[in-house]
């Protein structure tokens, strides 16, 4: 009986959304859709879902870390045309590869899949035009490398 | 005897954890042909699909090229024309997630073109493109 109120208990506060973004919802923050750089594009990267949202995965740009992937939460990077990789370590190694060009726009977006021991999240290269409309509902995490 | 039975059960989970701990979750690849691409000669080749053209991608995850949307010529590979989405994003999904475009022979598409790993993965089989 113990034993099952604890495991209630567990799955009850596991599913609660701790481990949420903080910061200020993204149309307060207002970033320009494109990066200022004529050379770079932007590439914005979202989380929408609050599930599974105290695994928040360092997000690593072509081997370079650059943010991590908090539920409810986005943040963006300015990065030259060429070709990119996306990876995001939970249980397992998970990526997206795109390409990127001078003065677009690309949106990764974090889903999340239920896993063995913890859930997986991965990114998903979306439309721009899903990208915009979800990502506003999401707050800035300022791509905390911490 | 429920003594028994707890460290049955705690065996069984500890014998369990310790084989899928080694467990690759990665397991669903993308098979893909390493290719040449060549530029185009026509940078302003372009068509629109005139139907929404349903894909069986690979991994069963489908695709839906959309209509109305456009699609530019980006190359040539030896099994078709590349062409790039201009206002839909494709893309090949196994356990990874590749950006793709379409590889075109004589009006089917036959293919998909995975521009950073520069690779092909064909389809099982061709498939006619409405276009505009």
């Amino acid at each position: 009986m113990k034993r099952t109120m604890f495991f209630g208990i567990f799955i009850l506060v596991a599913s609660l959304p701790f481990g949420c973004a903080t910061g200020p919802q993204f149309s307060m923050v207002q970033p320009n859709m494109v990066s200022e750089s004529p050379d770079e594009g932007r590439i914005f990267f979202y989380r929408t879902s609050a599930l599974g949202a105290a695994i928040k995965p360092a997000v690593m740009l072509n081997g370079e870390k650059v943010g991590k992937a908090i539920a409810k939460g986005f943040f963006f990077v300015d990065r030259p045309a060429g070709d990119y990789e996306v990876v995001t370590s939970t249980e397992v190694k998970r990526k997206v590869s795109f390409v990127l060009e001078k003065g677009q726009t690309r949106f990764i977006k974090f889903n999340v899949s239920m896993g063995f021991f913890a859930g997986h999240v991965y990114g998903e290269l979306v439309d721009e035009s899903v990208g915009m409309s979800e990502i506003v509902n999401c707050k800035y995490t300022g791509g905390d490398t911490s | 005897m429920a003594r028994l039975k707890n460290r049955i059960s705690f065996v069984l989970l500890v014998g369990v954890a310790f084989v899928a701990g080694g467990c690759a979750f990665d397991l669903a690849h993308v098979s893909f042909e390493p290719t040449q691409f060549v530029q185009p000669l026509d940078h302003c080749k372009t068509f629109v699909v005139a139907n929404d053209v349903p894909i069986d991608a690979p991994c069963n995850y489908d695709r839906l090229l959309r209509k109305g949307s456009s699609w530019k010529l980006v190359g040539t590979i030896p099994k078709g024309e590349v062409y790039k989405p201009l206002d839909q994003v494709l893309t090949v999904e196994c356990s990874n997630i590749f950006e793709a475009y379409l590889v075109v022979s004589e009006g089917h598409m036959v293919g998909f073109y995975l521009p950073v790993e520069k690779g092909f993965v064909p389809l099982s089989k061709g498939i006619e493109l409405p276009m505009e």
